[in-house]
Order: C-alpha cells, then sequence, then structure tokens
C-alpha cells in the first residue's frame, strides 16, 4: 500500500486498518524535512493555530506558493483583522494579492463534507474547499442542486450547502464530476452539533 | 512543563561529557525508544561529541556538537525528544491522535482529556500503558503538535473516557520550542 506520504503537506499519513503508524514507515527516508513557517515557526499546516495568519499567507504565497491550500481549507478562517491596508505596506510587487492561480496538481487540499441541523427533522450537507481546486463555485451549487432535485447554494467564500442530506452521495459524485479531487481528499466532518 | 522556558533564565551550564557518560546515554536512548535502531547513528553520530545542558528544575538536555536540541529530560521523567526531532523521526513515539477541536487546546498547553481522544476524529495507538512518552498529532494533519505522557492506558482512556489522558510535556510554541540550539 503506497498510502504513507513522504511529501510533506496536509494529507494526513493514515492507515487503512484505522491504525497508527508503528516504527519507520517503508518508503519513506528519514529525516523527513518539514515546511516551517519563516512567520510563526510552525509546521506551515499549524499556520492558522499561530499568532498571525494573515502574514503567514503571505509568507507561504511568496516562498511556497503550492502549500497556500493547506490554509486556505482550514476551518478556522481569520475573517477579523483583514486590514487590505495593513498587506500594503513594504510596496513593491512582491506580493500578490492572491493571484496565486495555478494548475491544482496534487492539491493538498482537502474537501470537508458536514451535516447541519436544520428545523426539527432536516438536514443539510455543507461542502467547503471545492474552491481551492479550482472548481468554480457557482456552477458546482448549480449541478448539485439539479443531480440531487433540492435547493443549493453558495454560502461562503468556499462553501456550498445542499439542502438535504446527501453526504454519503457525495463521495461518488464529486470526485465523478471532477475527477481533480480524489475520493481521498474528501473529509467526513460527520454532523454538526446544535 | 516547558511552557515558560527561558534559556537566559532557566539554563545552568554545559557540559562536556566523557565518551563513556555518552555512550552510556545512547544506549538508554536505544533501549527506552526501539524504533530509533540505527537511526540514533544519523541523530546523535558516533564520530561528535554531544553536550548536556543542566537546566532549573532538575531539566537536562542533550544538544548536538552545533548546539541543536535533541532531547530533554525532566525531572523524574526518561528524556523526551524535542518536537524538531520528532517531526524528522516521527516513528520514535508511538502516536495519539486529537480530533480537530483539541488542537487550540493542546496548543495552549491544556492537558489531553479522554473525550478529545476517543471522538469520531481521533485514534489511539493500542495497547500502551500509563507512564508512556506518546506524540501528540490531529486529526488532519500530519506533524505532531505535541509530546505528553500518558495519565492511564490507551483501553482505560476508552472506557472511562473522562478526565487527563495524557500529560501535555512540550507542544508547538512553547518555551521550549523557541530554543533551537543552545551553546
Ligand atoms: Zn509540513
Ligand atoms: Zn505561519
Amino acid at each position: 500500500m503506497a498510502d504513507v506520504a513522504p511529501e510533506d503537506g496536509g494529507s494526513a499519513v493514515k492507515k487503512d486498518d484505522g491504525g497508527l503508524p508503528v516504527g519507520p514507515q517503508p518508503g519513506v527516508s528519514y529525516p523527513i524535512s518539514v515546511h516551517y513557517c519563516k512567520e510563526c515557526s510552525l509546521p506551515v499546516e499549524y499556520c492558522d493555530y499561530g499568532p498571525h495568519p494573515e502574514k503567514c499567507r503571505k509568507w507561504l504565497e511568496t516562498n511556497l506558493p503550492e502549500l497556500v491550500e493547506t490554509l486556505a481549507t482550514s476551518d478556522t478562517p481569520e475573517a477579523g483583522e483583514g486590514d487590505e491596508k495593513k498587506h500594503q505596506k513594504r510596496g513593491g510587487k512582491g506580493s500578490k494579492p492572491a493571484a496565486t492561480k495555478k494548475a491544482p496538481t496534487k492539491a493538498p487540499a482537502n474537501v470537508t463534507l458536514q451535516r447541519a441541523p436544520r428545523g426539527k427533522n432536516k438536514s443539510v450537507t455543507v461542502i467547503k474547499g471545492l474552491g481551492a481546486f479550482d472548481i468554480d463555485l457557482k456552477v458546482a451549487a448549480k449541478f448539485f442542486a439539479s443531480r440531487f432535485a433540492c435547493g443549493s447554494s453558495v454560502t461562503g467564500a468556499d462553501e456550498i450547502v445542499i439542502q438535504g442530506d446527501v453526504k454519503d452521495d457525495l463521495f461518488d459524485v464529486i470526485p465523478e464530476k471532477w475527477p481533480v479531487v480524489d475520493e481521498d481528499a474528501i473529509e467526513d466532518l460527520g454532523d454538526q452539533k446544535r | 512543563m516547558f511552557k515558560k522556558f527561558d534559556p537566559a533564565e532557566d539554563i545552568i551550564g554545559t557540559q562536556q561529557l566523557k565518551s563513556s557518560v555518552q555512550k552510556g546515554i545512547r544506549t538508554k536512548l536505544k533501549e527506552q525508544y526501539p524504533h530509533l535502531g540505527d537511526y540514533i547513528n544519523d541523530i546523535l553520530p558516533k564520530k561528535e561529541n554531544f553536550k548536556q545542558v543542566k537546566c532549573r528544575d532538575h531539566v537536562e538536555m542533550i544538544a548536538r556538537e552545533d548546539g541543536v536540541v535533541l532531547f530533554v529530560k525532566p525531572r523524574d521523567n526518561p528524556y523526551i525528544p524535542t518536537l524538531r526531532l520528532l517531526h524528522q523521526y516521527p516513528f520514535i513515539l508511538p502516536h495519539q491522535q486529537v480530533d480537530k477541536g483539541a488542537i487550540k487546546f493542546v496548543l495552549n498547553g491544556s492537558q489531553v482529556m479522554c473525550p478529545g481522544l476517543t471522538s469520531p476524529g481521533a485514534r489511539m495507538t493500542p495497547g500502551l500503558e500509563k507512564e508512556r512518552v506518546v506524540a501528540i498529532m490531529a486529526e488532519g494533519k500530519q506533524h505532531a503538535l505535541g509530546i505528553g505522557v500518558m495519565k492511564m492506558s490507551t483501553e482505560d482512556i476508552r472506557q472511562i473516557n473522562k478526565g487527563i489522558g495524557i500529560d501535555n510535556i512540550h507542544y508547538l510554541n512553547d518555551g521550549l520550542w523557541k530554543v533551537t540550539t543552545v551553546s
């Protein structure tokens, strides 16, 4: 099984049997080289938990653009503080604001699915992370609406809500429609608590 | 434990070690962490001398010749690898995985409570006894965010499912994390 990724960046090293890896893993050469963020010193996958994720993002965009998605799909979007003026200092062309649109190669990004309660007995399905794969969210929402014959809309920066519990189907439907999203890149977040 | 570690205040002194003492420490590390195997020779090459750094509160650190801190030994505890070393060689310690929701608490220095180890996003290595040193991993993350000591066995954590499961000793961005090298 080649599911132990020596490459760094997001997708967790997991084993199918539900166990955690024990001992040196075949196919991995040690020492593993870890991407530490020069802004906050943490492994980049933890930048969102550091003191200033906004600064980290700038640093990542310039230095490790292929890893920006690890931040983009985090569930702790630092919406506040996003004072645009702050980011314009230190002028020059160095910092292109989020203009890093490149082919979503083997994106370390994840799509997350979560069931959330609506009303007494109804559920909706929340999908996050499709945008990180360069998928047009509006088009995607429309596609889901016709596929599942129910309401579906873009509800956030990278969030789509489908009216209905279709989470289980999405594990097949999404990779079928957008092959760039591997089924393994879809994460089940379970049920959102009331 | 290392939340407030400050090298300027907490380091008492550095000493070179006799080669017989170094050999003893190498042996002890290999006994304690059998998966280290021959990787110990990459981590602490036989040809190089490593040094011992004495700190307050009976804490001892092992640093490479160039000052990079590799292991720390808090009083009454075995040697534990630093997180940076563990990131390079994650198999040194057995893994316990907390759910996503527990990440921010661990990074705040909180103890790991049992429910954070038994929820759907969590995973545990079976058969680990109380007092084992473990890597604290997290749902959806590749690298360890902390190192701790089990306060209950894996099976007890699952069964009892309340109280402290793992004592959080060293975590990303704590005082020890900020010490990269010592002179
Ligand atoms: Zn990394
Ligand atoms: Zn950072």
